[in-house]
């Protein structure tokens, strides 16, 4: 490959990132294209020791935006989080894919609870309403309870989506690690 | 040798080769590809990590031949960092060296 290939190459494999860090990345292998001519070798030479723009550019872009993640902690950047560890190999398709499923599954099942329990009082209202049931102190009741219920899981669960958040982004990391094998 | 392990063992070697003294980039990668096989495309993401969290601080020097290059300084969390990592390579080492001792003289017996 030559040097304008494999700068090419790169730069369209990271257009994704924000423009500075592109061009910071992009100068990184300038330079050590312009030391390589330097130090008399040719651009095939230096493109082949490089290795191949690819995993070059997945591998920046999983840290990229694990970084992402760590400082914003949404949905989009969590997700754009796991894609970028995924495409690091197959490998990570059983144990980022798997457990993150996993505790997204948990999550929309605690969701679907709280809002169920929110909206309780509304369906026993309907009820109350529809049938003459003489039980409407016990209903009232009822309802009270799970309405309560329902108002106490919801403040509970936006202490427990944060941990999720957290807990999600430990993991990637720790994911990273061990494929790297490092301790950045 | 397996990609992911020579990932960790990069990092130990650019951090222990800043130690001594400030180093370029094309320097590190040229170096360590001298004494063992790596794509030396990946010491750059190793390099960008190591200085995002704070190991590493960089500045660009003017070279005689050439355009300025960015050096890598290796702060003192840095330093702390890698001496925890020259342990961990040692327990590690000496790990599978003794299992291979072992292994061998029990080949050879």
């Amino acid at each position: 490959m030559l040097r304008s290939e494999f700068m090419n190459e790169l730069e369209r494999l990271l257009k994704d990132l924000p423009e500075a860090e592109q061009q910071e990345i992009l100068f990184d292998y300038k330079e050590h294209f312009e030391i390589g001519k330097q130090d008399g070798k040719s651009e095939e030479e230096v493109s082949d020791s490089l290795g191949s723009p690819r995993s070059i550019a997945n591998e920046l872009k999983a840290d990229f935006h694990i970084n992402q993640a760590k400082e914003n902690q949404s949905v989009n950047t969590i997700s754009k989080a796991v894609i970028a560890t995924l495409s690091l190999g197959f490998f990570n398709l059983i144990f980022v894919l798997g457990p993150f499923i996993g505790l997204v599954g948990v999550m929309l099942g605690l969701y679907t609870a709280t809002l169920a329990l929110v909206a309780s009082p509304i369906f026993i209202l309907i009820k109350i309403i529809v049938s003459s049931d003489p039980g409407i102190l016990e209903a009232l009741f009822v309802m009270m309870t799970t309405g309560g219920l329902g108002v106490l899981l919801s403040i509970g669960m936006i202490y427990v989506t944060k941990a999720f958040y957290f807990v999600i982004v430990k993991y990637l990391q720790f994911n990273l690690k061990i494929i790297r094998g490092d301790n950045s | 040798m397996n990609p992911q392990f020579k990932k960790g063992v990069l990092t130990l070697c650019v951090m222990v080769m800043a130690s001594k003294k400030d180093r370029y980039g094309y320097e590190l990668a040229n170096s360590i590809s001298e004494k063992f096989a790596i794509s030396e495309g990946t010491v750059y993401p190793v390099l960008r990590r190591l200085t995002k969290d704070d190991y590493f601080t960089t500045y660009l020097k003017e070279s005689q031949e050439g355009p300025p290059r960015k050096y890598y300084r290796l702060t003192e969390s840095g330093k702390g960092e890698m001496l925890e990592l020259i342990n961990e390579w040692r327990t590690f080492s000496d790990g599978v060296e003794r299992i291979i001792k072992e292994g061998l003289t029990d080949v050879e017996k």
